[in-house]
Protein backbone atom coordinates (compact mmCIF):
# COMPACT_ATOMS: atom_id res chain seq x y z
CA UNK A 1 0.00 0.00 0.00
CA UNK A 2 1.62 3.10 -0.98
CA UNK A 3 1.91 5.66 1.57
CA UNK A 4 0.70 9.52 0.95
CA UNK A 5 1.57 12.79 2.91
CA UNK A 6 -0.57 15.38 1.72
CA UNK A 7 1.57 18.59 3.07
CA UNK A 8 -0.43 21.72 3.38
CA UNK A 9 -2.03 24.96 5.64
CA UNK A 10 -4.48 23.80 7.84
CA UNK A 11 -6.72 25.14 5.33
CA UNK A 12 -8.76 23.90 2.55
CA UNK A 13 -7.64 26.22 -0.19
CA UNK A 14 -5.76 24.43 -2.63
CA UNK A 15 -5.46 21.04 -0.65
CA UNK A 16 -8.53 20.46 -0.68
CA UNK A 17 -9.39 18.56 -3.84
CA UNK A 18 -6.68 16.01 -3.29
CA UNK A 19 -8.13 15.59 0.22
CA UNK A 20 -12.15 15.16 -1.40
CA UNK A 21 -10.54 12.82 -3.73
CA UNK A 22 -9.10 10.46 -1.42
CA UNK A 23 -12.22 10.73 1.25
CA UNK A 24 -14.38 10.02 -1.56
CA UNK A 25 -12.30 7.09 -2.58
CA UNK A 26 -11.79 6.11 0.56
CA UNK A 27 -7.92 5.95 0.08
CA UNK A 28 -5.75 6.53 3.07
CA UNK A 29 -3.67 9.11 3.64
CA UNK A 30 -1.63 11.66 6.27
CA UNK A 31 -3.42 14.93 6.04
CA UNK A 32 -0.60 17.00 7.42
CA UNK A 33 -1.50 20.32 7.91
CA UNK A 34 0.46 22.90 10.03
CA UNK A 35 -0.66 27.16 10.65
CA UNK A 36 0.49 29.84 8.61
CA UNK A 37 3.41 30.96 11.56
CA UNK A 38 4.95 27.68 10.96
CA UNK A 39 5.17 28.22 7.24
CA UNK A 40 8.94 29.38 7.05
CA UNK A 41 9.41 25.90 8.93
CA UNK A 42 8.49 23.97 6.15
CA UNK A 43 9.01 26.26 2.60
CA UNK A 44 12.48 25.42 2.18
CA UNK A 45 11.65 21.32 2.17
CA UNK A 46 9.37 22.22 -0.62
CA UNK A 47 10.20 21.38 -4.30
CA UNK A 48 9.40 25.13 -5.36
CA UNK A 49 8.81 26.71 -2.26
CA UNK A 50 5.38 25.88 -2.23
CA UNK A 51 2.11 24.00 -0.70
CA UNK A 52 0.06 21.53 -1.39
CA UNK A 53 3.03 18.60 -1.85
CA UNK A 54 2.06 15.08 -2.10
CA UNK A 55 4.75 12.86 -0.62
CA UNK A 56 4.03 9.89 -2.26
CA UNK A 57 6.46 6.99 -0.59
CA UNK A 58 8.43 9.94 0.22
CA UNK A 59 8.77 10.70 -3.35
CA UNK A 60 7.61 15.08 -4.04
CA UNK A 61 4.65 15.79 -6.13
CA UNK A 62 4.02 19.76 -6.34
CA UNK A 63 1.20 21.80 -7.81
CA UNK A 64 -2.46 21.40 -6.61
CA UNK A 65 -3.84 20.68 -9.54
CA UNK A 66 -0.91 18.17 -10.73
CA UNK A 67 -1.72 16.42 -7.49
CA UNK A 68 -5.31 16.15 -7.96
CA UNK A 69 -4.91 15.01 -11.20
CA UNK A 70 -2.27 12.17 -9.81
CA UNK A 71 -4.67 10.94 -7.66
CA UNK A 72 -7.76 11.13 -9.60
CA UNK A 73 -5.86 8.67 -12.12
CA UNK A 74 -4.63 6.49 -9.54
CA UNK A 75 -8.09 5.91 -7.48
CA UNK A 76 -10.37 6.06 -10.71
CA UNK A 77 -11.89 8.92 -10.55
CA UNK A 78 -10.46 10.59 -13.51
CA UNK A 79 -12.78 9.94 -16.12
CA UNK A 80 -13.23 6.24 -18.01
CA UNK A 81 -11.16 7.18 -21.36
CA UNK A 82 -8.37 9.60 -22.38
CA UNK A 83 -11.06 11.72 -24.07
CA UNK A 84 -13.00 11.48 -21.01
CA UNK A 85 -9.96 12.29 -18.72
CA UNK A 86 -9.57 15.37 -21.24
CA UNK A 87 -13.12 16.73 -20.37
CA UNK A 88 -12.43 16.40 -16.70
CA UNK A 89 -9.06 18.16 -16.56
CA UNK A 90 -10.77 21.09 -18.94
CA UNK A 91 -13.38 21.09 -16.24
CA UNK A 92 -10.84 21.41 -13.13
CA UNK A 93 -9.01 24.42 -15.52
CA UNK A 94 -11.98 25.84 -15.39
CA UNK A 95 -12.20 25.65 -11.99
CA UNK A 96 -8.69 27.12 -10.86
CA UNK A 97 -9.52 30.29 -13.25
CA UNK A 98 -12.17 31.45 -10.93
CA UNK A 99 -10.32 30.29 -8.14
CA UNK A 100 -7.78 32.89 -9.51
CA UNK A 101 -10.63 35.32 -9.63
CA UNK A 102 -11.45 34.92 -6.03
CA UNK A 103 -8.09 35.93 -4.65
CA UNK A 104 -8.79 40.08 -4.99
CA UNK A 105 -12.34 39.33 -3.56
CA UNK A 106 -10.52 37.62 -0.28
CA UNK A 107 -7.64 40.09 -0.31
CA UNK A 108 -9.77 43.26 -0.49
CA UNK A 109 -10.10 44.26 3.42
CA UNK A 110 -12.87 47.16 3.08
CA UNK A 111 -16.25 45.27 3.07
CA UNK A 112 -17.91 47.80 0.54
CA UNK A 113 -15.00 47.55 -1.87
CA UNK A 114 -15.07 43.72 -1.38
CA UNK A 115 -18.79 43.62 -2.14
CA UNK A 116 -18.61 45.57 -5.39
CA UNK A 117 -15.48 43.38 -6.83
CA UNK A 118 -17.73 40.13 -5.75
CA UNK A 119 -20.63 41.35 -7.80
CA UNK A 120 -18.59 42.54 -10.78
CA UNK A 121 -16.62 38.92 -10.76
CA UNK A 122 -20.12 36.69 -10.62
CA UNK A 123 -21.29 39.13 -13.42
CA UNK A 124 -18.39 39.15 -15.82
CA UNK A 125 -16.71 35.85 -15.08
CA UNK A 126 -18.99 33.34 -12.57
CA UNK A 127 -22.36 33.85 -14.67
CA UNK A 128 -20.81 33.93 -18.38
CA UNK A 129 -19.50 30.43 -17.16
CA UNK A 130 -22.46 28.83 -15.56
CA UNK A 131 -24.46 29.99 -18.34
CA UNK A 132 -21.75 27.42 -20.78
CA UNK A 133 -21.78 24.96 -17.88
CA UNK A 134 -25.57 24.42 -17.31
CA UNK A 135 -25.48 23.79 -21.02
CA UNK A 136 -22.66 21.43 -20.77
CA UNK A 137 -24.48 19.73 -18.10
CA UNK A 138 -28.06 19.49 -19.62
CA UNK A 139 -26.13 17.95 -23.00
CA UNK A 140 -24.00 15.30 -21.18
CA UNK A 141 -27.63 13.93 -19.46
CA UNK A 142 -26.16 12.12 -16.61
CA UNK A 143 -26.07 14.77 -13.98
CA UNK A 144 -22.46 14.60 -13.62
CA UNK A 145 -19.81 16.94 -15.79
CA UNK A 146 -18.46 14.05 -17.39
CA UNK A 147 -19.63 10.66 -18.47
CA UNK A 148 -21.57 8.65 -16.61
CA UNK A 149 -19.83 8.27 -13.01
CA UNK A 150 -18.54 11.33 -10.71
CA UNK A 151 -15.40 12.45 -11.50
CA UNK A 152 -12.78 14.80 -9.73
CA UNK A 153 -14.26 17.49 -12.06
CA UNK A 154 -17.38 17.08 -10.05
CA UNK A 155 -15.57 17.00 -6.86
CA UNK A 156 -13.72 20.55 -8.06
CA UNK A 157 -17.07 22.20 -8.57
CA UNK A 158 -18.62 20.98 -4.94
CA UNK A 159 -15.46 21.89 -3.53
CA UNK A 160 -15.88 26.01 -5.53
CA UNK A 161 -19.19 26.23 -5.41
CA UNK A 162 -20.03 25.31 -1.94
CA UNK A 163 -17.90 27.78 -0.01
CA UNK A 164 -18.99 29.92 -2.22
CA UNK A 165 -22.41 30.02 -1.31
CA UNK A 166 -22.04 29.44 2.15
CA UNK A 167 -20.03 32.97 1.96
CA UNK A 168 -21.71 34.76 -0.86
CA UNK A 169 -25.36 33.52 -0.40
CA UNK A 170 -27.38 30.82 -2.46
CA UNK A 171 -28.12 33.33 -5.33
CA UNK A 172 -24.50 32.56 -6.83
CA UNK A 173 -26.14 29.07 -8.46
CA UNK A 174 -29.94 30.91 -8.81
CA UNK A 175 -29.55 30.52 -12.62
CA UNK A 176 -27.74 26.79 -12.73
CA UNK A 177 -30.16 24.30 -11.37
CA UNK A 178 -28.43 21.46 -12.87
CA UNK A 179 -24.98 22.76 -11.16
CA UNK A 180 -26.90 23.58 -7.76
CA UNK A 181 -28.57 19.66 -7.85
CA UNK A 182 -24.79 18.41 -8.51
CA UNK A 183 -23.08 20.49 -6.03
CA UNK A 184 -26.00 19.05 -3.57
CA UNK A 185 -25.25 15.50 -4.77
CA UNK A 186 -21.82 15.71 -3.71
CA UNK A 187 -22.47 17.11 -0.51
CA UNK A 188 -24.57 14.39 0.17
CA UNK A 189 -22.39 11.45 -0.81
CA UNK A 190 -21.85 9.45 2.75
CA UNK A 191 -17.88 9.69 3.08
CA UNK A 192 -18.14 13.45 1.72
CA UNK A 193 -20.52 14.61 4.25
CA UNK A 194 -18.51 12.48 6.97
CA UNK A 195 -15.30 14.34 5.96
CA UNK A 196 -16.80 17.51 5.62
CA UNK A 197 -18.48 17.22 9.51
CA UNK A 198 -15.22 16.43 10.92
CA UNK A 199 -12.47 18.73 8.44
CA UNK A 200 -10.90 21.20 10.89
CA UNK A 201 -13.02 24.43 10.51
CA UNK A 202 -11.19 26.94 8.79
CA UNK A 203 -12.33 30.09 6.91
CA UNK A 204 -10.92 29.29 3.82
CA UNK B 1 -4.55 9.98 -37.35
CA UNK B 2 -7.38 12.29 -35.89
CA UNK B 3 -8.22 15.02 -37.50
CA UNK B 4 -6.63 17.92 -35.61
CA UNK B 5 -7.94 22.16 -35.63
CA UNK B 6 -6.27 24.29 -33.24
CA UNK B 7 -8.49 27.09 -32.72
CA UNK B 8 -6.99 31.11 -31.44
CA UNK B 9 -5.52 33.94 -32.44
CA UNK B 10 -3.04 35.13 -34.59
CA UNK B 11 -0.46 35.25 -31.84
CA UNK B 12 1.52 32.09 -29.59
CA UNK B 13 0.23 32.97 -26.60
CA UNK B 14 -1.97 30.55 -24.93
CA UNK B 15 -1.74 28.08 -27.70
CA UNK B 16 2.05 27.88 -28.86
CA UNK B 17 3.08 25.10 -26.33
CA UNK B 18 0.13 23.08 -28.18
CA UNK B 19 1.73 23.65 -31.63
CA UNK B 20 4.83 23.09 -30.60
CA UNK B 21 3.79 19.56 -29.35
CA UNK B 22 2.19 18.72 -32.40
CA UNK B 23 5.31 20.39 -34.63
CA UNK B 24 7.81 18.46 -32.47
CA UNK B 25 5.77 15.02 -33.05
CA UNK B 26 5.54 15.68 -36.55
CA UNK B 27 1.40 15.41 -36.67
CA UNK B 28 -0.24 17.46 -39.14
CA UNK B 29 -3.27 19.93 -37.63
CA UNK B 30 -5.13 22.98 -39.21
CA UNK B 31 -3.38 25.62 -37.13
CA UNK B 32 -6.53 27.97 -37.48
CA UNK B 33 -5.72 31.66 -36.67
CA UNK B 34 -8.40 33.89 -35.60
CA UNK B 35 -8.43 38.04 -36.34
CA UNK B 36 -9.59 39.72 -33.24
CA UNK B 37 -11.95 41.16 -35.45
CA UNK B 38 -13.81 37.64 -36.14
CA UNK B 39 -13.72 36.85 -32.11
CA UNK B 40 -17.53 38.27 -31.24
CA UNK B 41 -18.97 35.94 -33.82
CA UNK B 42 -16.65 32.80 -32.59
CA UNK B 43 -16.95 33.41 -29.19
CA UNK B 44 -20.25 31.65 -28.83
CA UNK B 45 -19.58 28.51 -30.52
CA UNK B 46 -16.62 28.24 -28.02
CA UNK B 47 -17.42 25.40 -25.07
CA UNK B 48 -16.51 28.52 -22.38
CA UNK B 49 -16.73 31.84 -24.56
CA UNK B 50 -12.67 31.30 -24.43
CA UNK B 51 -9.79 30.06 -26.72
CA UNK B 52 -8.12 28.33 -27.75
CA UNK B 53 -10.40 25.43 -28.52
CA UNK B 54 -9.21 22.20 -30.30
CA UNK B 55 -11.52 20.38 -32.60
CA UNK B 56 -10.72 16.83 -32.96
CA UNK B 57 -12.41 15.14 -35.65
CA UNK B 58 -14.94 18.06 -36.75
CA UNK B 59 -16.44 16.92 -33.88
CA UNK B 60 -15.55 16.95 -30.58
CA UNK B 61 -14.32 20.19 -28.55
CA UNK B 62 -11.74 20.29 -26.32
CA UNK B 63 -11.16 24.07 -24.42
CA UNK B 64 -8.38 25.03 -21.75
CA UNK B 65 -4.77 25.66 -22.75
CA UNK B 66 -2.89 23.56 -20.87
CA UNK B 67 -5.57 20.84 -21.04
CA UNK B 68 -5.34 20.63 -24.62
CA UNK B 69 -1.73 20.24 -24.38
CA UNK B 70 -1.72 17.20 -22.40
CA UNK B 71 -3.94 15.44 -24.42
CA UNK B 72 -2.17 15.86 -27.22
CA UNK B 73 0.95 15.50 -25.72
CA UNK B 74 -0.56 12.05 -24.46
CA UNK B 75 -2.12 11.06 -27.73
CA UNK B 76 1.73 11.95 -29.58
CA UNK B 77 4.38 10.16 -26.86
CA UNK B 78 5.45 13.81 -25.04
CA UNK B 79 3.91 13.15 -21.54
CA UNK B 80 5.65 10.98 -19.65
CA UNK B 81 6.90 7.19 -19.51
CA UNK B 82 5.17 6.03 -16.87
CA UNK B 83 2.18 7.76 -14.79
CA UNK B 84 4.20 9.24 -12.05
CA UNK B 85 6.70 11.01 -14.81
CA UNK B 86 3.34 12.36 -16.44
CA UNK B 87 2.64 14.17 -13.16
CA UNK B 88 6.46 15.24 -12.93
CA UNK B 89 5.58 16.94 -16.32
CA UNK B 90 1.69 18.08 -15.31
CA UNK B 91 3.66 19.65 -12.06
CA UNK B 92 5.95 21.86 -14.47
CA UNK B 93 3.16 22.69 -16.84
CA UNK B 94 1.76 24.37 -13.63
CA UNK B 95 5.04 26.07 -13.11
CA UNK B 96 5.34 27.07 -16.67
CA UNK B 97 1.35 28.55 -16.42
CA UNK B 98 2.56 31.13 -12.77
CA UNK B 99 5.77 32.35 -14.81
CA UNK B 100 3.30 33.14 -17.64
CA UNK B 101 1.00 34.79 -14.88
CA UNK B 102 4.22 36.72 -13.42
CA UNK B 103 4.47 38.25 -16.90
CA UNK B 104 1.20 39.74 -17.28
CA UNK B 105 2.20 43.02 -15.16
CA UNK B 106 5.03 42.94 -16.82
CA UNK B 107 3.28 43.21 -20.84
CA UNK B 108 0.66 45.19 -19.69
CA UNK B 109 3.44 48.09 -18.67
CA UNK B 110 3.37 49.96 -22.32
CA UNK B 111 6.57 52.84 -21.00
CA UNK B 112 9.40 50.97 -22.27
CA UNK B 113 11.33 52.20 -18.90
CA UNK B 114 8.88 51.17 -16.47
CA UNK B 115 8.72 47.59 -18.36
CA UNK B 116 12.23 46.90 -18.00
CA UNK B 117 12.03 47.69 -14.20
CA UNK B 118 8.69 45.59 -13.65
CA UNK B 119 10.83 42.27 -16.01
CA UNK B 120 13.89 42.87 -13.68
CA UNK B 121 11.72 42.87 -9.90
CA UNK B 122 9.53 39.92 -11.51
CA UNK B 123 12.62 38.45 -12.60
CA UNK B 124 14.85 38.74 -9.08
CA UNK B 125 11.58 38.00 -7.03
CA UNK B 126 10.07 35.08 -9.44
CA UNK B 127 12.30 33.38 -12.82
CA UNK B 128 15.31 33.77 -11.28
CA UNK B 129 14.61 31.48 -7.86
CA UNK B 130 12.68 29.70 -9.66
CA UNK B 131 15.12 28.87 -12.25
CA UNK B 132 17.40 27.66 -9.72
CA UNK B 133 15.35 25.33 -8.71
CA UNK B 134 14.51 23.98 -12.39
CA UNK B 135 18.67 23.93 -12.65
CA UNK B 136 19.26 21.66 -9.49
CA UNK B 137 16.37 19.22 -10.19
CA UNK B 138 18.24 19.23 -14.13
CA UNK B 139 21.21 18.05 -12.59
CA UNK B 140 19.58 15.99 -10.35
CA UNK B 141 17.85 14.21 -13.29
CA UNK B 142 21.11 13.86 -14.92
CA UNK B 143 19.77 12.99 -18.28
CA UNK B 144 19.29 16.69 -19.59
CA UNK B 145 15.45 16.65 -19.31
CA UNK B 146 13.48 17.31 -16.85
CA UNK B 147 11.12 14.44 -16.44
CA UNK B 148 12.98 10.68 -16.92
CA UNK B 149 15.51 9.73 -19.91
CA UNK B 150 13.11 11.76 -22.72
CA UNK B 151 11.86 14.94 -23.83
CA UNK B 152 8.23 15.74 -22.66
CA UNK B 153 6.36 18.40 -23.19
CA UNK B 154 7.21 19.80 -20.03
CA UNK B 155 10.85 20.88 -21.63
CA UNK B 156 8.97 22.06 -24.67
CA UNK B 157 6.76 24.69 -22.01
CA UNK B 158 9.86 25.75 -20.49
CA UNK B 159 11.41 26.42 -24.25
CA UNK B 160 8.00 28.17 -25.00
CA UNK B 161 8.65 30.83 -21.90
CA UNK B 162 12.33 31.46 -22.19
CA UNK B 163 12.04 32.24 -25.96
CA UNK B 164 9.03 34.50 -25.87
CA UNK B 165 9.39 37.87 -27.89
CA UNK B 166 9.00 39.76 -24.69
CA UNK B 167 11.29 37.89 -23.05
CA UNK B 168 14.16 38.31 -25.91
CA UNK B 169 13.93 41.56 -25.66
CA UNK B 170 13.94 42.02 -22.08
CA UNK B 171 15.35 38.87 -20.26
CA UNK B 172 18.04 38.39 -22.53
CA UNK B 173 20.42 37.17 -19.29
CA UNK B 174 18.13 35.28 -17.08
CA UNK B 175 19.70 31.83 -17.98
CA UNK B 176 23.10 32.69 -17.98
CA UNK B 177 23.13 31.52 -14.06
CA UNK B 178 21.71 28.60 -15.15
CA UNK B 179 23.97 26.21 -17.98
CA UNK B 180 21.32 23.60 -17.76
CA UNK B 181 18.64 25.05 -18.38
CA UNK B 182 19.84 27.07 -20.98
CA UNK B 183 21.47 24.02 -22.64
CA UNK B 184 17.76 22.51 -22.68
CA UNK B 185 16.04 25.14 -24.14
CA UNK B 186 18.79 25.24 -27.01
CA UNK B 187 18.28 21.67 -27.76
CA UNK B 188 14.73 22.12 -27.89
CA UNK B 189 15.03 25.10 -29.92
CA UNK B 190 17.19 22.87 -32.22
CA UNK B 191 15.26 19.60 -32.60
CA UNK B 192 14.40 19.54 -36.56
CA UNK B 193 10.69 19.59 -36.22
CA UNK B 194 10.72 22.17 -33.44
CA UNK B 195 13.09 24.31 -35.67
CA UNK B 196 11.14 23.42 -39.16
CA UNK B 197 8.01 25.18 -37.43
CA UNK B 198 9.97 28.18 -35.78
CA UNK B 199 11.25 29.06 -38.89
CA UNK B 200 7.68 28.91 -40.76
CA UNK B 201 5.63 30.37 -38.51
CA UNK B 202 3.86 33.45 -38.30
CA UNK B 203 6.06 36.16 -37.20
CA UNK B 204 3.71 37.88 -34.25
CA UNK B 205 4.34 40.30 -30.84
CA UNK B 206 3.65 37.96 -28.53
Amino acid sequence: MVHYKLIYFNLRGRGELARLILHHQEVAFEDFRFEREEWTKYKTGTPFGQVPVLEVDGKPLAQSNAIARYLARQHGLAGQNEWEQSQADMYVDCIYDLISGTRPIIHESDKEKQKEILQKFLKETVNPHLEKLEQQLIKNGTGFLVGKSITWADLAYYSFFSPMTERFGDSVMDNSPHLKKLVEHVANIPQIKKYVETRPKTTL
Amino acid sequence: MPNYKLIYFNVRGRAELSRLILSCANVPFEDYRIEHSDWPAIKQDMPFKQIPVLQVDGVNLLAQSNTIARYLARQHQLAGQNEWEQSQADMFIDCVYDLHAGMRPVAREKDPEKQQEIFDKVNEEMIQPHAKKIEEILIKNGSGFLVGNALTWADIAYYAYFTTPMMDHLGGQVLESHPHLKKLIQHVGDIPTIKKYIETRPVTSR
